[in-house]
């Protein structure tokens, strides 16, 4: 690894990523490759409890501290209790965090409380066995007495009436007398959910059925889909087995503690207002580069992969303010995806262009499972190895991907057409780097230049404009870490 | 429209007859059957659209899937008057030429197609289509929207996890919903819906 880089995520084996053994290099590996940290580009980041040199402990600790506050009284003797949990947080800092503080609930959880059995349902994407890998990764099958299950949006459902009509849940989600809603605070899909109900997606989205899912991405449209979690949570069935929530509460930079609440929507406000200050600034900062070649090095399908905490998906739309609902359509959403006819052309003067600074992406690594033609078909890609290439080509929602991709064999000859196709040395790593991310010099140096200003336009124009969309009192900003 | 490149192969050996596989498949291509202790599962090759739900989702992974001869699923668009085509899309509020499934790029055209040519359920619409056959969730309500806007009723299957019903739309939300949570911005994404719908049809 070049002096000055930040180690990469590991690859990890998985049915959706290529075997590691075909990663035989990352961006990071490359010459001319450095980075930058993210207490040099944002300096009033938060301080993270993880990664720490006390590990999991902390996490443990944070749980455990803010779970005594909570009020467990629904939680009888005798009660059945489902820890509610979504995949995306077994993807952070590799999921250890994640998993403690589902050990953390579970075990407080038996010991203030005489609950019968204590089981964890955990809710997933597209990947229908992700969650299971996880689950058994870390081990929680054995630490929950073999009561920890992997529950996909295509099994059984239960119907939830709500504000808008019939929708519906997963049965195994809501099997339990008490549910408990554990889930993280990273901005993450900031292009779906807007900044707007964050906390209380996974009710319309984790935990829900595909129709459900699917009402969220064609029915309601790019800001009013949000609408779709809360009218569910706000249902008496889910009310009637509502106890408590706990959050993972994320900055780019790793974990920053752990707040556990009774009230979902007072959590939601500070789930809102953290994610905007941590995570607003380094994805404006993002959308000020003007030119770079990314690379794709992710154990996650394509939109996923991380960089600083951000995701792929956060750089693809860079180009708009994805927090300022007042622009309709963010240049990635599923909404806007299907807003092109055949021939590539926008249905309406409306439709903003995936980032232009993106000149072409190196796909080093990262997965199937989640449909990525679009990502392909609207930005020059090249997929390194062969084996990647053919694994794209069996996924049934990216069978076309290849069909917009190129291919090289090796990372260097990939990189080598990119700078000569592209004519600049600025390139972004997406490999999950902890603290900072993975950059060429050049860009390195532009972000150390833009920073500063872009700070101050965050801190002074547009946190107030995000905070005023969403009627949340500017006060509280201080006091959300 | 969708190329089908593998097919679904159960291992009998680790089968315990769930029925999981049977649930989950969204064209009823798989029938579980039980004589006593003895299982047995007839996957339909012919009705199977490689969508992996069955192996995705079988506990006990006794199923893989396979290569096979790749072949299309697809309705020919210029098969059916296109007048009739574009009524379908907008009377579904979908613009003709817009995608409505992520995972095969099919456009709503083609899902109309389907329709009008006669498939009348949501199996008989991914069977023509390959639309629903890629990550099996997305593309739900589309084809929901699609069939009751052709009037096309259907029961769904009641020991099937799939297709439970058509949901609510920009069109249908409460009045008093609209008003309560302005921050959802319910009208402009519905004026934003009605400018796609709207607009012009290149062909």
């Amino acid at each position: 690894m070049p002096r000055g880089t930040i180690p990469p995520a590991p690859p990890r084996k998985s049915q959706y990523g290529v075997d590691p053994q075909f990663v035989t290099m990352r961006g990071a590996e490359l010459d001319g490759m450095t980075s930058v940290s993210l207490g040099e580009l944002i300096p009033d980041m938060p301080p993270v409890i993880f990664p720490s040199d006390r590990g999991v402990a902390s996490i443990r600790e944070a749980t455990e501290e803010t779970l005594a506050r909570v009020d467990l009284s629904k939680i009888r003797p005798g009660s059945t209790v489902n820890i509610l949990a979504s995949h995306h947080g077994f993807t952070f800092l590799k999921g250890e965090p994640y998993a403690e503080m589902l050990r953390t609930i579970r075990d407080f959880v038996e010991t203030r409380t005489e609950a019968k059995e204590i089981r964890l349902r955990a809710g997933l994407g597209m990947r229908f066995r992700e969650t299971e890998e996880y689950i058994k990764a870390h081990g929680l099958d054995r630490y929950f007495n073999g009561k920890a299950i992997g529950v996909a949006p295509i099994d059984e459902g239960v119907p939830i009436e709500t504000k808008i009509g019939t929708l519906y849940g997963l049965r195994k989600m809501y099997d339990a007398d008490v549910i408990i809603h554990a889930h993280n605070s990273d901005v993450r899909e900031v292009h779906f959910h807007r900044q707007v109900d964050r906390a209380v997606k996974p009710f319309g989205m984790s935990y829900a059925r595909t129709e459900t899912r699917s009402t969220y991405h064609w029915n309601l449209g790019p800001r009013a889909a949000n609408f779709v979690a809360r009218s569910i949570f706000d249902s008496d069935f889910v009310q009637g087995k509502y106890g408590f929530s706990c959050f993972m509460i994320m900055s780019p930079g790793g974990v920053v503690t752990v707040d556990a609440d009774n009230d979902l929507y007072a959590l939601n406000d500070r789930v809102t207002i953290g994610g905007m200050k941590n995570y607003g600034k380094i994805i404006t900062l993002m959308g000020e580069i003007d030119e770079c070649i990314v690379i794709l090095d992710f154990p996650c399908p394509v939109p996923y992969v991380f960089a600083a905490g951000v995701i792929y998906a956060n750089m693809v739309g860079a180009n708009v303010d994805l927090f300022d609902l007042d622009n309709p359509l963010p240049p990635y959403t599923w909404y806007t995806e299907t807003y092109y006819d055949d021939r590539g052309r926008p249905l309406a003067d409306f439709v903003p262009p995936v980032n232009p600074a993106i000149r072409t992406v190196v796909h080093n690594y990262a997965w199937t499972g989640y449909p990525s033609a679009f990502f392909a078909e609207h930005t020059p890609t090249i997929v390194v190895g062969q084996e990647q290439a053919a694994h794209f080509s069996r996924d049934p929602m990216n069978l076309s991907y290849m069909r917009y991709a190129l291919t090289a064999n090796e990372l260097k000859a990939a990189m080598d057409f990119a700078y000569r196709t592209t004519r600049t040395d600025k390139v972004l790593i997406f490999d999950g780097a902890t603290g900072g991310m993975n950059v060429s010099f050049s860009l390195a140096e532009f972000l150390r230049n833009r920073a500063p200003a872009v700070v101050r336009h965050v801190d002074r124009e547009l946190m107030p404009k995000w905070l005023a969309q969403r009627s949340i009192d500017a006060s509280l900003l201080n006091l959300v870490a | 429209m969708k190329t089908v490149n593998v097919h679904a192969r159960v291992n009998m050996d680790l089968c315990k007859g769930c029925k999981n596989c049977e649930r989950v498949c969204p064209v009823y291509a798989v029938k579980v059957t039980r004589d006593g202790k003895q299982v047995r599962v007839d996957i339909n090759d012919g009705l199977c659209v490689g969508c992996w739900n069955c192996e995705q989702r079988c506990p006990e992974h006794a199923i893989t899937m396979v290569s096979c001869e790749p072949y299309t699923l697809s309705t020919d668009v210029t098969s059916v008057d296109y007048e009739q085509v574009v009524e379908l899309c907008r009377k579904a509020h979908f613009h003709p030429k817009q995608v409505v499934c992520y995972c095969t790029a099919s456009r709503a055209e083609e899902l109309a197609a389907a329709i009008l040519k006669g498939a009348s359920s949501p199996d008989a619409v991914v069977r023509a289509t390959g639309i629903g056959a890629g990550c099996g969730i997305e593309c739900n309500q589309p084809i929901l929207r699609f069939l009751e806007a052709a009037g096309k009723t259907f029961e769904r299957r009641k020991k099937s996890h799939q297709w439970y019903g058509r949901t609510a739309t920009a069109w249908e939300v409460p009045e008093e919903v609209r008003r309560k949570y302005p921050v959802f911005r319910f009208e402009e994404d519905l004026e934003m819906f009605e400018t796609i719908v709207n607009s012009p049809v290149n062909r």
